[in-house]
């Protein structure tokens, strides 16, 4: 008797649990394709892997998407290589049926990737990728909540003639970033009317030792020297720039946000002491209630400050779970409809995606921020912010001779 | 240009150069005993790398470099034995017909596994020993304390190297087995085991530069296919088997590569090692110090 009643009650429970709505339809998966591995910057894919989970949970934890149905994250790792970000794609779209992708990290990946993401009709997040020409292409599944690089170039140009910088020197790694950066710094030096003398080197990404490379720099006598390693390269440059004198007696600035991240002073120790560099995010920003209840629960939960590019992939996670509700649907297609019909709120503004000139085609910006470490192994919110002007805490601080 | 930066250049190129000399060592001298090519050689100057930075970041303190380093090297070393005589050591006795392909697929997958295996354990960040030594200057050249320090710890090894092949009753006999391993057999020595001391000799010259080099080039999963790279280059340049040739065909291209970056384009700084590597194939396909293959 007591048998037949327990087969009973879990027939009952198994009937309304397949009829419920949320089972019968699935989880909506959304696919996080990051570095997660060298050659890639394997330590950003970490920050947004982090991120896009923790928005996973939240949403989940309210009742998930489209009346009840959660999320599930596929996470695919990229190598930082165009062949393997491709393949990411295809298994997250061909297998796994992602509805879109997120954690686009390098430009020369996110070209291919995006490319494919058209063919396949999945829509694609560039989280930290920053290559003008990958919105200029005017793809209609690509979407950007990230800075262009043309900005970033505008901005360091006027921080070159704020400072009244003489001679640039800029080292940069022979990916479309790096190359990218490098043909844009020369037209805006001519556009902006940029009164300094500007050197420029590419190197191989796959070269360690650039010592000739920086002695070359050295014996130029810059009074700027602009870094544009991402990962690796980034640390290289860094600590080989120091030992054969030409940083911190001259000042570097650092094209990207990695000394905002904990390995920053692992890798460098002190030589990383007076390096400037620019983030897209501070701990003493104000943010929406949507970012702030990220932090405190990044805090707690990780016991550190979060980075840019988790609370980017956070806030691209949520704000693709607002577009699926708002339009109702987990189809790519109509998402992509949802997406640049709606404004969502992101982790610092809100978010709207327009089909604008140029590179700004379903792009949406963050702010910019030039910081500067000024004492050994110094926290990151400790870091003064040095430009723009209306936003500084502090000026750009000398080395003091070694 | 003046001389005294043209020096530095010159300088930078020589430095870098003997160190890319001890890469290639291990291969060099792994492939006369053996006859084998072991491609995952940049994985033991890996582990290297890795051993070092566990022993000064977790036992030793950042100081002891100089007593890790000799602690990683006979890590590796050992390791290396343990690879030989359980992965290699059957293609020798097995009746393998294809001896060299199973050289290869053995080699590659080993390196492919300590790569993943890396990943794994140490995560896929980079990370940097303290340095050893404080910034020198040597002549013109400003260079950094752990490059000074991997310059004369390569010159110490190598001189080693050589007085233990010249002098010692084991080098006798691996030089013998590198003329001829049946000979050598004849003589009552045991080719296997000089096989596997061999390779974990090779391995732990690896593994020498990975530790010299982690504060400068960085401890991540795939810092060694740079030395896999560079070595093999170095070797066909300097001749395959040849330990002077090694040598010579790393300073060689550590010149040539430091020259060529600064004067035509450092985007294709390895390019230049390979127009080189064509000349000499098409000149000289021994290489500068090897010797053609005599059958009887």
């Amino acid at each position: 008797m007591i048998n037949a009643l327990r087969s009973f009650l879990l027939a009952v429970l198994a009937t309304a649990a397949l009829t419920s709505p949320a089972f019968a339809q699935g989880a909506i998966k959304i696919g996080v394709l990051t570095p997660l591995s060298p050659p890639g910057d394997a330590a950003a894919g970490q920050f947004i892997v982090r991120g896009a989970k923790m928005a996973a949970d939240e949403i989940n934890g309210k009742g998930g998407v489209l009346g009840g149905r959660k999320i599930e994250l596929i996470v695919e790792d990229d190598s930082g290589t165009p062949e393997k970000g491709a393949a990411g794609l295809r298994k997250l779209a061909g297998q796994d049926k992602v509805v879109a992708v997120v954690g686009q990290f390098h430009s020369s990946v996110a070209e291919a990737v995006q490319d494919l993401a058209e063919q396949l009709k999945v829509p694609v997040f560039l989280t930290q990728a920053s290559a003008k020409k990958l919105t200029e292409k005017h793809l209609n599944y690509t979407f950007r909540t990230h800075v262009i690089d043309p900005d970033r170039v505008t901005l360091w140009n006027k921080w070159i003639q704020q400072q009244g910088f003489k001679r640039v020197a800029v080292l940069a790694e022979n990916t479309d970033y790096g190359v990218g950066v490098v043909e844009e710094t020369k037209k805006q030096f001519v556009s902006m009317n940029v009164k300094a003398e500007l050197k420029t080197i590419i190197f191989d990404r796959a070269v360690v030792d650039l010592t000739p490379q920086i002695l070359e720099i050295k014996n130029w006598k810059p009074d700027l020297f602009i870094n544009v390693g991402i990962g690796t390269p980034l640390y290289l440059i860094t600590k080989q720039a120091y030992d054969v004198g030409l940083f911190p007696a001259v000042p570097m600035l650092m094209s990207y946000d990695a000394p905002s991240r904990p390995e920053y002073w692992n890798t460098l120790g002190e030589k990383g002491t007076f390096a400037t560099f620019i983030v897209y995010y501070h701990p003493t920003m104000k943010l929406t209630p949507r970012g702030e209840a990220f932090r405190a629960r990044y805090l707690e939960q990780f016991k550190e400050q979060p980075v840019y590019g988790g609370l980017n992939a956070y806030a691209q996670v949520m704000l693709l779970a607002d577009a699926m509700n708002a339009g109702k649907t987990d189809k790519p297609e109509d998402i992509v409809k949802s997406l640049l019909a709606n404004k969502f709120v992101g982790w610092n503004g809100t978010i709207a995606f327009t089909r604008g000139e140029g590179p700004y085609w379903q792009q949406w910006t963050p702010p910019m921020l030039f910081l500067q470490y000024t004492k050994p192994e110094q926290a990151f919110p400790e870091a003064k912010i040095i430009y723009p002007p209306e936003l500084k805490t502090g000026d750009l601080m000398l080395a003091p001779k070694r | 240009m003046d001389a005294f930066i043209l020096s530095q250049y010159v300088l930078s190129g020589l430095v870098i150069g003997v160190i890319y000399g001890l890469m290639a060592l291990g291969i060099t001298f792994i492939y006369s005993i053996m006859k084998m090519i072991n491609w995952s050689m940049g994985e033991f100057y890996m582990i290297g790398s890795y051993v070092q930075y566990a022993l000064l970041a977790g036992v030793l303190g950042w100081s002891l470099w100089y007593v890790a380093l000799p602690v990683a090297m006979v890590s590796v070393f050992l390791l290396g034995l343990l690879v030989q005589r359980f992965l290699l050591r059957p293609m020798y006795v097995g009746g393998v017909e294809r001896r060299d392909e199973y050289a290869t697929i053995v080699t590659i997958a080993l390196m492919v596994l300590f790569r993943n295996l890396a990943i794994v354990l140490g995560g896929p960040n980079q990370y940097a020993p303290r340095d050893y030594a404080r910034a020198t200057t040597l002549v013109t050249l400003p260079i950094s304390g752990n490059r000074m320090v991997a310059l004369l710890g390569t010159l110490v090894l190598l001189a080693l190297f050589f007085l233990v092949i010249k002098t010692t009753w084991i080098g006798r006999a691996f030089r013998g087995a590198a003329q001829n391993r049946v000979g050598i057999q004849t003589a009552g020595v045991d080719v296997l085991r000089l096989d596997m001391l061999a390779f974990g000799v090779g391995v732990a010259l690896a593994a020498a530069a990975g530790a010299l080099l982690a504060p400068d080039f960085l401890v991540y999963p795939e810092n060694g296919a740079i030395s896999t790279f560079k070595g093999f280059e170095i070797i066909v340049i300097g001749g395959l088997g040849s330990i002077l040739g090694s040598i010579v065909g790393g300073i060689l291209l550590g010149v040539i590569e430091a020259l060529g970056s600064v004067f035509l384009s450092p985007a294709y700084k390895d390019l230049y090692g390979f127009v080189l590597l064509i000349a000499l194939l098409v000149f000289r396909p021994t290489g500068l110090f090897g010797e053609r293959e005599r059958t009887v």
